[in-house]
């Protein structure tokens, strides 16, 4: 109403009921007019909805990349559900969706821990059928999106966990876990920084990350090919000794650290505090930015090293999309699907929000170089080390077993032995009651 | 009473039901309905996150595996355990502040609305507050009890079992000693003053007449406040949930925490719904047996 807008503000009083009603008579016309077209246009334009996080930077790109695909097809009205950010919430919410039978969204952003659980509850639907091309993805995304051999989505974008350590304090990133371990504890005791080595150590799914990295490294692993539980092997004890040994026997890793998540983590080694952190590749860009970082241009990344009996591991953690069961629109979906993960998505994705791409084909894209804040090299050496966590349904259960278990033996009040040992208890009576049956092979059957 | 025999009193006793109806209706709403319908809900195998298994009735499995799991177990020992150590604290110390509060002549508003500050701030911004004076690396308490050289280093409150019980038992103290000291302030000027003045007059102490006069009076209101404190502190979810988020590993980690893990968390709604039943049903035998003991100490104090 421009009119309104227009009056001067002093005499506006008693003038302002016999001017206006004109212009409230159009507006309501108006207003009537096109709630009627958009009534007919939605009727005739079928509603897609994507559910993603939209927080900041990774709001904006998707933003963007959905008004983009909007024009490109006038034909469906996308619309963004906005969720919690925190990964729990998200996946609550969906949960509870998911389980009503709700239509919408018709397109799901999926932690990568999640695919499974989604599949075998019937959820999503398998993506086959749309015979989609995913030979350049990372076989390792795409294993974690499999479930009985049937895709369910689509890596999106990826992550894994990586080694940073101060080019300023070390002439080479450590080859193993002894050499990682020996300087760590020089730097501590030398007093060059105040923490060796800093991990994710608080009671969360970010502690089972951490630990499938030592896990690997020493050899071990958390289910095997036959989806049977080896959380107990003696690797396994070894790895979690390492860990515990590091915070109290050696003293390289802070006992604070069973308090921190990714941030504290980071600040700690943004703060010069630290000569080794582990972490994801997120930390890279605000870690180089030298208006809040003491460690600017003194920070390399490596994978994480490796033990005795086990070789270089990065835990794989990323986005995937998925298509709901239940969305009235799968072909619609899948061709949104198709467009969020091509090529050219992915690398503005990484210019804008610095999310590794998830096809391996980009690494080798000039344009990715420039436009990741990390060596494109680097990122992709680290990727074909990634391992994904367990691809089971109960995944979410297994780790939250894991989590209490790691955290009381890293805490000293099981011997890690014992406490892994009850892990695998647990987990074995959790896949009984779920009713998978463990021995089939790594894809799990569900009893009729 | 005998029951209504002419028909109008049998016509107004039909009207009362009427006028009480919608009332009862309510209550049976609000409070009667979901208590049973979560009692229905612990009766069934749930588990949202494995839709495949259906919702069977199992009867009291869900109980059954209850009381199988060490984590249940223990967990009823961290609540039982919190309330014997918190409510005796939170009743010494309101005893103490109320009794300066009673004994202040000048600003006495002042007093007792500095008192009750810390029972206005919400539960949640408390516990932050506690966490983060506690914490190791940024928190003042750590950082002053180093300097005077009391503290390792690399000590985490967080980090030990039974040192993390310390900030929640704390902020637990600090918030709600305020609440004891208004409700025994209460008791404290409902005292007949002549009876210390006579006390006086015979000579006793001010500490024999604490001990026969004061205490022996205010029983009744100590009795109300350590029931109310003490089943609130066997519900106590927010404090743990927030300082310790009830590590480390499950150290910290009281009934209602576990509950909550148990539904909200890991999605298992019937056996969550089990383990709320058991909250529930130990706050209310917890609750029965204050009303008892209330109404006892009422009646002696009457004979």
């Amino acid at each position: 109403m421009p009119r309104a807008v227009d009056e001067p503000p002093g005499d506006a009083k008693s003038e302002r009921p016999r001017r206006r009603l004109p212009s409230r008579c159009g507006c309501l016309v108006l207003l009537a007019c096109w709630g009627a077209l958009g009534c007919r246009d939605s009727a005739a334009t079928p509603a897609l909805t994507f559910s993603a996080s939209a927080l900041g930077v990774e709001a904006d790109v998707v933003r963007r990349q959905l008004t983009r695909y909007q024009e490109q097809h006038p034909e469906v009205r996308v619309e963004l559900r906005v969720t919690p950010d925190a990964a729990d919430q998200r996946h609550q919410l969906y949960v509870q969706w998911l389980n009503a039978r709700a239509a919408e969204p018709d397109v799901l952003q999926l932690d990568t821990i999640w695919t499974a659980e989604f599949a075998a509850a019937g959820w999503i639907r398998p993506l086959d059928p749309f015979a989609p091309d995913v030979d350049d993805f990372f076989p390792a995304a795409v294993a974690a999106n499999r479930w009985r051999g049937v895709l369910y989505a689509l890596p999106w974008f990826v992550d894994a966990g990586v080694l940073y350590w101060r080019t300023d304090l070390l002439d080479t990133a450590p080859g193993s876990l002894a050499e990682l371990r020996a300087s760590a504890r020089r730097m501590t005791e030398a007093g060059s920084t105040r923490f060796g080595l800093v991990w994710q150590g608080a009671r969360y799914e970010g502690l089972v990350t951490v630990f499938l990295e030592h896990l690997g490294a020493f050899g071990g692993g958390i289910l095997d090919a036959g989806g049977r539980v080896i959380v107990d092997e003696p690797a396994a004890v070894g790895a979690l000794t390492f860990m515990r040994d590091a915070i109290w026997a050696d003293g390289f890793v802070p006992a604070s650290v069973l308090t921190w998540q990714e941030e504290q983590v980071r600040f700690a080694f943004q703060n010069g505090q630290a000569a080794f952190m582990r972490n994801w590749p997120y930390a890279w860009a605000l870690l180089q930015d030298p208006s809040r970082s003491r460690v600017a241009g003194r920070v390399a990344v490596a994978p994480f090293p490796a033990g005795d009996g086990g070789h270089p591991t990065a835990a794989l953690g990323g986005a995937e999309l998925a298509i709901s069961a239940h969305s009235a629109h799968p072909r619609l979906a899948w061709e949104l699907v198709a467009f969020l993960a091509a090529p050219e998505q992915m690398l503005e994705r990484a210019r804008l929000a610095a999310q590794l791409p998830a096809r391996r084909s980009l690494y080798d894209n000039p344009a990715l170089a420039l436009a990741l804040p990390m060596p494109a090299d680097e990122a992709r050496r680290v990727l074909e080390a990634a391992i994904p966590r367990p691809v089971t349904p109960v995944y979410s259960e297994l780790s939250e077993i894991l989590q209490v278990r790691l955290h009381r033996a890293l805490s000293r009040q099981q011997e890690p032995a014992q406490a892994l040992h009850d892990a695998a208890v647990e987990i074995r009576a959790l896949v009984e009651r779920s009713g998978l049956s463990p021995e089939d092979d790594n894809r799990g059957t569900v009893r009729p | 009473m005998t029951g209504p025999t002419s028909p109008l009193e049998r016509a107004e006793a039909r009207l009362a039901l009427i006028l009480v109806a919608p009332a009862l209706g309510v209550i049976l709403l609000v409070a009667l309905v979901p208590v049973a319908a979560t009692l229905w809900e612990a009766l069934h195998r749930h588990d949202l996150r494995l839709p495949w298994l259906g919702r069977p009735f199992i009867g009291v499995g869900n109980f059954a595996e209850a009381l199988g799991d060490p984590r249940f177990r223990v967990a009823i020992l961290h609540t039982v355990g919190f309330a014997s150590v918190s409510v005796p604290l939170e009743l010494a110390l309101g005893l103490a502040l109320a009794l300066t509060m009673h004994s202040a002549v000048r600003l006495r508003t002042i007093v007792r609305v500095a008192a009750l500050l810390p029972w206005a701030i919400p539960t949640v911004v408390a516990a932050l507050v506690w966490r983060f004076m506690f914490d190791a690396q940024a928190g003042v308490l750590n950082a002053s009890l180093r300097g005077a050289g009391l503290l390792g280093p690399t000590f985490d409150w967080f980090v030990d079992p039974l040192a993390a019980w310390v900030p929640i038992i704390a902020a637990d103290v600090w918030k709600t000693t305020p609440f004891v000291a208004v409700l025994l302030l209460a008791g404290l000027q409902t005292i007949d003053h002549a009876l210390y003045e006579a006390a006086g007059v015979d000579g006793a102490s001010s500490t024999r007449q604490f001990l026969t006069i004061t205490l022996p009076l205010l029983r009744p209101a100590l009795i109300v406040a350590g029931a109310f404190r003490a089943l609130d502190a066997l519900r106590l979810f927010d404090l743990a949930y927030v300082v310790t988020g009830g590590g480390p590993g499950t150290a910290t980690e009281p009934l209602s925490l576990f509950a909550f893990t148990a539904l909200l968390q890991r999605l298992r709604f019937g056996y969550g719904s089990a383990l709320s039943v058991t909250v529930f049903l130990l706050t209310f035998a917890f609750a029965l047996v204050c009303v008892r003991m209330l109404g006892r100490s009422l009646t002696e104090e009457r004979s």
